[in-house]
């Protein structure tokens, strides 16, 4: 079972790289400028092109071109970004930190906050207030990611000025120390709210779903019939069961909590991966563009992995299978 | 114990991130030395943010990437509101018979590194620029430069030269020749050092990716005490200026006009029209845009009143062919105003063998069974006026298709000949002028290069060497009529600026342009107290 | 006439929740007003004018953007091309989830671990980063849009079909028809189809609700046809001048329109999952759900 799963995550690695590979080269127009990007189709010298093109067997068939390029990318080299002047890696490694700092937040918090809400929810289902908690995070669920960054940033930092109006940290602010931390958080606070808002619906419908299930199993009734307290049968027993499917999709979660930063981020002007895309798609940095989905893949990828590992660790029945 | 290990995962991994989060940033507050209690920071804000970095050569060739070099970098003499003022030269004065200026140095002037400013390093600076072109200034018409005794330098020129204050003593920064004597590729000199300099501020860091610059009062600096501790420069989403101004974010920044009004009393406005344009540039190297008849009939098909009315939604001027707006000195009403008439366009069109279908209203012009089709090279700022043109052409029959992109690859499109009509905007209306030379001949993406007409590229060249005001007058009205015959590139409107500031540094706009012509409220001179 | 009970019953749970009848009435007020207030207005999305930034009036019912172009005739062809995408992509991707979910099923063997293997591979990436990455190099046209959503949206479909026929499979009277061997087209027809229509109906809303969300996703991003007026390209513009007076009628109707559509649809989504299909299916669906 582990070696299907690890040989889906290759395969999906491999799509990801073919498609990277053969959008630029087989779509119409200048393929050069395809793969290199408008600022080296410009300011490049015609000297400097040929070298490229050498370089990268642009002018052989496509087999020797993808050996080409998948060596380069075996060195580790993502490829040069001509708008920014610099490697892509080293720009990517320069905002990554930031963007995984975001969606580690936003999914430890809405998985903290799902949780709870869907054992509640479940647990009283069919009441009122179960009824309104489903009514208003199925409504969240339904708002774009970007129209929750706005509506937050246009009233708390715009309208009541309680939060800075963008960006990760005041430049050159002089901060060390607790003042330097509290500028960090001062600046992640609502990028971090409107990424949990719009992760939270996942994680609640997911317990909710799986409290549902197993309140109709017999140890409920155990549990209940040996004198435990309700709130020890929910958090201790149920609760624990509907860790389990959270668990198991945690690699799908890390999936959508980036698709979400990278919308979040160009409302915020937060400078991690999705205000780097923006601005890769803006200047027409293609270098830069496949290099962070590239990047984000492996992230995707990396996260299933560990996902399924820790799964396998925590349900023994997962290993069997 | 599960629950536990799992908690201090998410501990470590928050650690971890704000840890690599903070490093980037991290050397650049080091940076910042212990701060006293009425420690001033200025902190200036624009949309683009990154303009290169600040040595002459790192510098992106538009106005705001020269005024953060010109922070750093002194010229031989400057500009106030008034106009000429010294600088790193105390007293300059023209020798009409030998055709040369001769600038007397002062002697108490040090580079940021310590060292001393000397006539050497004006002299290292000309022969420097000599090898290695520094394209806001034209050294052709020098003929040498000379030390002299006293701390005075000669500068001969080859002919007489009028523009040679504003815009090569104004406008050159001087080097340290102990840095730059062996620097071969100086576009990729970028280390700290390539941004020594004798000016008010003193670099501390540049970040490209955040589009920041932050710089250090100079505390030595000659001219007089500078009047903030800390200079900032920072990107911000247009949009949000209202709200950083009146927070304090901010203390000065460019805002759109409707905001002029919604400011809180606290903080000042200054505007400005006529100093910058927004003009149409035409592909002239290629067939039909290489005629001169389908330039005009283009010229007539435009309404300028409705494009100021819609585009910057009134606030501006609508253009005058060439360049100059009415109230400037050089500004001649006696040439061809192409006043908005479709009817006129059509005829041109017909007679160059356009055909067109009378009987549908919309239907585009065609020739040999093509569609009469351009392309419109804008970037994102223009974008609405590309709609417009495109709307205002459709009614006249002609089909445009926008191609909008990043504001550097625009310009460099426009200087690889890569449109047929291109929306580019720039300053330096107000300045000498030479600014034909500038926008009309060089090799430059605002420029029209326009050499096809071997008369006005004599005209222009010449008119550069008059000193005597009347006489050269005469010859830029001549230049004007010709310019609007060819329409080398058609001005379409002079729009409105408007910037916002705190009042804490007296901002105002130069005369004529900072330097060459920059069009912008940050005088360096703004921040020093006199 | 065997099917008649049958029949009733389902249209009788259907109308049975309240999500359902909510949604729906929503969805068919909005997709309505799309389609007939242009018809009554009149007011042309492209044409500009000199009446700038102008609040609500009677002749422009939502005020005028920063070119005097009518703001709400912007946001009902907005609608007009959210609604063609999310008919056109829950159409194709229904279709292929369908039409690969059954083959799956049906035929087994190899091509059924060939077709599953496809789709776990390609559900890894969440699909808008390779919508995105497309869609920097093409700048898609609305069709174009169409297609590449829906060629990425019908993997989650599929395997919940698969996993509905393969059940259906076991049952007596379609096991029953396989073994007297009836064509699978047949079967297909006969007995598969009138079963799966609770699941490709919520396929269908599904498709819908992402390819509306993505098409003003892709607009946001500015990576669309830009001579394309959608709903996504007018919040980014709006939000230039949200310091003057203009996003109340601007960018909030707009936003508006947005969430609502995607929440009637979401509605009607879970009315029908709620409604007919199990808890279990449910919870592999929200697992997977991107």
């Amino acid at each position: 079972m582990r070696k299907k799963k690890i040989i889906t995550y290759l395969a999906a690695l491999g799509f990801i790289l073919i498609l990277n590979f053969l959008l630029p080269r087989l779509l119409p127009g200048d393929p050069f400028m395809a793969i290199y990007g408008e600022e080296a189709a410009l300011s490049l010298s015609e000297a400097a092109k040929e070298e490229l093109r050498a370089k990268m067997n642009l002018d052989k068939s496509l087999i020797a071109q993808f050996k080409v390029y998948l060596l380069t990318l075996a060195k580790g080299d993502l490829g040069y970004s001509y708008a920014l002047n610099q490697p892509v890696r080293t720009v990517i490694s320069k905002v990554l930190p930031w963007t995984l700092l975001l969606v580690g937040s936003a999914l430890i918090l809405s998985t903290l906050i799902g949780l709870i809400l869907g054992i509640e929810s479940g647990w009283r289902r069919g009441t009122r207030a179960d009824r309104w908690i489903l009514l208003t995070v199925v409504g969240l669920s339904a708002l774009p990611n970007f129209l929750i960054g706005i509506l937050l940033l246009l009233f708390f930092a715009v309208q009541l000025g309680w939060f800075p109006l963008g960006g990760a940290v005041t430049p050159y602010s002089g901060f060390t120390g607790t003042a330097y931390l509290l500028d960090v958080f001062k600046h992640l606070f609502l990028p971090l709210l409107a990424l949990t808002l719009a992760q939270v619906p996942r994680s609640y419908l997911l317990t909710r779903a799986s409290v549902l299930g197993n309140l109709s199993y017999p140890y409920v009734r155990t549990a209940a019939a040996k004198g435990l307290k309700p709130l020890q049968i929910r958090y201790k027993h149920v609760g624990r069961n509907s860790l389990l499917p959270i668990s198991a999709s945690l690699g799908v979660s890390v999936g959508s909590a980036l698709a979400g930063s990278l919308f979040i981020e160009i409302v915020f002007s937060y400078p991690g991966m999705g205000s780097l895309i923006h601005q890769a798609i803006a200047q027409r940095d293609y270098p830069l563009l496949q290099g962070i989905l590239l990047v984000i893949a492996l992230t995707v990828i990396l996260a299933n992995l560990a996902t399924d590992i820790l799964a396998s660790k925590i349900d023994p029945r997962i290993r069997k299978e | 114990m599960r629950k536990k290990s799992f908690l201090l995962a998410v501990a470590l991994f928050l650690g971890l991130s704000l840890l690599l989060g903070g490093c980037s940033q991290k050397q650049a507050s080091d940076k910042t030395t212990g701060q006293k209690d009425d420690y001033v920071v200025y902190t200036v804000a624009d949309s683009n943010g990154d303009w290169g970095f600040p040595s002459p050569w790192g510098h992106y060739q538009r106005g705001p990437g020269y005024l953060r070099m010109s922070f750093i970098f002194d010229t031989l003499i400057w500009k106030d509101e008034q106009g000429f003022v010294p600088a790193l030269a105390s007293e300059w004065q023209y020798d009409q018979e030998n055709k040369s200026y001769i600038f007397t140095l002062r002697d108490d002037v040090f580079w940021h590194d310590g060292q001393k400013l000397t006539v050497d390093d004006v002299i290292f600076t000309w022969e420097y620029m000599q090898e290695h072109t520094y394209p806001w200034v034209d050294l052709s018409y020098i003929e040498n430069i000379e030390a002299k005794e006293n701390n005075q330098i000669e500068i001969k020129l080859k002919t007489e030269y009028a523009p040679f204050l504003a815009n090569v003593a104004g406008t050159l920064p001087i080097i340290p020749k102990h840095i730059w004597q062996n620097v071969t590729e100086p576009e990729k000199f970028t280390e700290p050092e390539a941004a020594i300099g004798s000016g008010p501020f003193k670099y501390v860091d540049y970040n490209k990716e955040h589009g920041t610059y932050l710089y250090q009062a100079n505390e030595n600096y000659y001219n007089g005490q500078v009047r903030v501790d800390q200079l900032k420069f920072i990107k911000l989403n247009p949009q949000m200026t209202v709200a950083a101004l009146q927070k304090g974010e901010v203390q000065a920044a460019a805002i759109q006009p409707e905001m002029a009004e919604q400011l809180n009393t606290t903080l000042q406005v200054l505007t400005e029209t006529g100093s910058s344009n927004v003009k149409l540039m035409f592909n002239h190297r290629q067939d039909p845009l290489n005629n001169k008849e389908f330039r005009q009939a283009l010229a007539y098909a435009l309404d300028r009143e409705e494009l100021v009315a819609k585009a910057v939604r009134g606030f501006g001027l609508a253009g005058h062919p060439w360049l100059y707006t009415p109230d400037s000195f050089w500004y001649n009403p006696n040439v061809e105003q192409y006043e908005y008439d479709p009817q006129k366009t059509a005829e041109i069109l017909t007679k160059l063998g356009y055909q067109r279908d009378p009987s549908t209203e919309s239907a585009y012009w065609f020739k040999d069974n093509k569609q009469l089709q351009l392309g419109l090279l804008c970037d994102a700022n223009l974008i609405r006026a590309a709609e417009i043109i495109k709307e205002q052409l459709a009614k006249v029959g002609i089909a445009i298709e926008i191609k909008s992109v990043e504001t550097q690859s625009r310009d460099a499109r426009i200087l690889a000949w890569d449109f047929d009509l291109a929306l580019n905007s720039h300053g330096g209306l107000g300045g000498d002028p030479e600014l034909l030379n500038r926008f009309f001949l060089d090799e430059a993406f605002n420029s029209a290069r326009f050499q096809a007409n071997r008369e006005l590229v004599s005209l222009i060249q010449q008119q550069a060497t008059i000193m005597e005001e009347e006489a050269r007058k005469e010859l830029v009205d001549e230049i004007q009529t010709i310019l609007a015959e060819e329409v080398a590139a058609l001005t379409l409107y002079y729009p409105q600026a408007f910037w916002a500031h705190n009042g804490q540094v007296p901002l105002f706009y130069t005369k004529g342009g900072i330097a060459g012509g920059i069009p912008l409220p940050l005088n360096k001179l703004s921040f020093i107290e006199s | 006439m065997v099917d008649y009970q049958a029949k009733k019953e389902f249209l009788a749970s259907f109308l049975a929740s309240k999500e359902i009848i909510l949604g729906g009435c929503l969805a068919i007020i909005l997709a309505a007003s799309f389609l007939i207030l242009p018809w009554l207005l009149k007011g042309d999305p492209y044409q500009t004018s000199l009446n700038i930034f102008t609040p609500p009036n009677k002749e422009y019912l939502l005020g005028t953007n920063d070119v005097g172009q009518d703001i709400l005739a912007g946001l009902l062809l907005g609608g007009q091309n959210s609604l063609k995408v999310a008919v056109g992509v829950g159409i194709l991707s229904t279709c292929l989830a369908v039409g690969f979910g059954v083959l799956a099923a049906l035929v087994g063997g190899r091509l059924d671990t060939f077709i599953m293997r496809m789709i776990d591979i390609i559900l890894v990436i969440p699909n808008i980063f390779i919508i995105i990455l497309v869609s920097a190099y093409l700048k898609p046209s609305l069709g174009l849009e169409i297609i590449l959503i829906s060629l990425l949206t019908w993997l989650g479909g599929a395997r919940v079909i698969r996993a509905q026929v393969l059940s259906l499979k076991e049952r007596t009277h379609v096991y029953a028809a396989i073994l007297f061997g009836a064509n699978l087209a047949y079967i297909f027809f006969r007995h598969i189809l009138p079963e799966l229509i609770p699941l490709v109906l919520s396929i269908f809303l599904q498709g819908a609700r992402r390819a509306i969300f993505m098409e003003a996703a892709l607009g946001f991003l500015g990576i669309v046809d830009p001579n394309v007026i959608s709903w996504g390209t007018m919040i980014n513009q709006s939000l230039n001048f949200f310091y003057l007076d203009v996003w109340r009628w601007w960018l909030l109707p707009t936003a508006g329109a947005l969430s609502l559509s995607l929440i009637s649809l979401t509605l009607i989504g879970r009315g029908l999952e709620e409604t007919f299909i199990s808890n279990s299916e449910r919870r592999s669906k929200i697992a997977t759900d991107q």
